[in-house]
């Protein structure tokens, strides 16, 4: 009954065939349009999120920046605890010293001496047109970074930080697109590399022929300045210091993997 | 009313909503241009059915042929860098608006005809 409706229809208005053929053409068009759309929609970011998401991460940043000093005052206060703790008997001020020093080795207090201050920025110039000397070479990598601190290392630099982050016994230098993360954090050329020793051997093993500033100098000299410091502050240490993994072996380390892991927190 | 026009409508989307066919995203925006020149076609179609002007050749070459133009017109748009789709969406948008409202009347006018003839049967 209702086939002889349509039948009707078709035979009553000529119109009604085409359009119907055509129709499920522009149904099949409706379909895979959508779904095009919606594949868009799911892989890529809608443009106009752009900006709010760049305010969020501002935003995060600005909280990063702001635990990360609360972390520091809180570490100070700890120490101040275990000073405190430490007038209690002569047991535990032995303690504290050997808790003290140890947390100074691990590069979570705040040092100061003599020292060096290394200078790494991104050149200014370009490679002249036709030029073997790819751009690669104007920049600093974190490899560069990685040597220089290794060198400083081995000349006996007891303390050292790329832009105030503290270089510790895990610190990580790496690069992450166009910026170089230490300790997690991203830093960006210029790279102040403050070194705490003595400034003549440091500057002399910084300076040595073929030596690890010796390729930079050669693509443009204002990329490296080394300056002798008779005083340099270098900041603690302030990232986490959770070991999930690493358990110490032993009783009496045991012990003082507990106590140390408990100020650190 | 002519409901077969819907009805294939409906059955062609839900067919190639199924089977797993998606273009390129690059190409969405010409897709959807010429989906809008579809549609309009056959509004177009509906309308010069029931006023009693309908060629099928005109129907029909103007359904590919305007589909095919808008995915065109929007293409060169991109080459030259001007915003052709926009003249697209403008007069398509408008006809169909004007196409829509005259088979809306003819309609209503067929309701209200159809209900005073069984006013006057009773």
């Amino acid at each position: 009954m209702s086939l002889n409706v349509f039948l009707s229809s078709i035979r009553n208005n000529p119109w009604v065939a085409p359009v119907t053929v055509m129709a499920l053409v522009l149904g099949a068009l409706l379909a895979v349009s959508l779904k095009t759309q919606q594949s868009i929609r799911s892989t890529s970011l809608p443009s106009n999120r752009f900006s709010g998401l760049a305010a969020a991460y501002r935003d995060q940043q600005e909280q990063l920046k702001m635990a990360n000093e609360e972390i520091s005052k809180l570490r100070e206060r700890t120490t101040q605890y275990e000073n405190e703790m430490a007038s209690a008997s002569e047991k535990t001020k032995l303690l504290n010293e050997a808790l003290q020093e140890a947390k100074f080795l691990a590069g979570l207090t705040e040092v100061e001496g003599p020292g060096v201050e290394v200078v790494l920025q991104d050149s200014k110039k370009r490679p002249p047109a036709n030029s073997p000397i790819d751009i690669e070479n104007y920049i600093i990598h974190d490899s560069d970074l990685q040597r220089v601190v290794n060198e400083l290392h081995a000349a006996g630099a007891e303390a050292v930080a790329i832009n105030g982050q503290r270089i510790i016994a895990n610190t990580a230098i790496r690069c992450v697109g166009p910026t170089v993360q230490v300790n997690g954090i991203a830093l960006s050329s210029p790279y102040v590399i403050s070194a705490i020793g003595d400034p003549d051997t440091l500057v002399s093993a910084l300076n040595l022929p073929q030596g690890v500033l010796t390729d930079i100098q050669a693509i443009d000299p204002n990329m490296v300045k080394v300056v002798k410091k008779d005083k340099i502050r270098i900041p603690a240490y302030t990232g986490s210091l959770v070991f999930r993994y690493a358990k110490p072996v032993g009783t009496t380390a045991s012990n003082a993997g507990k106590e140390e892991e408990k100020s650190a927190r | 009313m002519n409901w077969l026009p819907v009805i294939a409508l409906l059955l062609g989307f839900f067919i190639f909503y199924f089977v797993p066919l998606a273009l390129p995203s690059d190409y969405a925006p010409y897709l959807s241009l010429a989906t809008l020149s579809g549609l309009d076609s056959i509004l177009g179609g509906i309308r010069a059915g029931i006023e009693g002007k309908f060629h099928v050749d005109v129907f029909v070459s103007g359904f590919i042929f305007n589909t095919l133009l808008a995915a065109l017109l929007a293409y060169l748009g991109d080459q030259i860098g001007v915003d052709l789709f926009l003249a697209a969406v403008v007069t398509l948008g408008g006809r169909m608006f004007l196409n829509l409202s005259l088979i809306r009347r003819y309609y209503l006018t067929q309701w209200n005809l159809s209900r005073q003839r069984d006013a006057e049967r009773t």
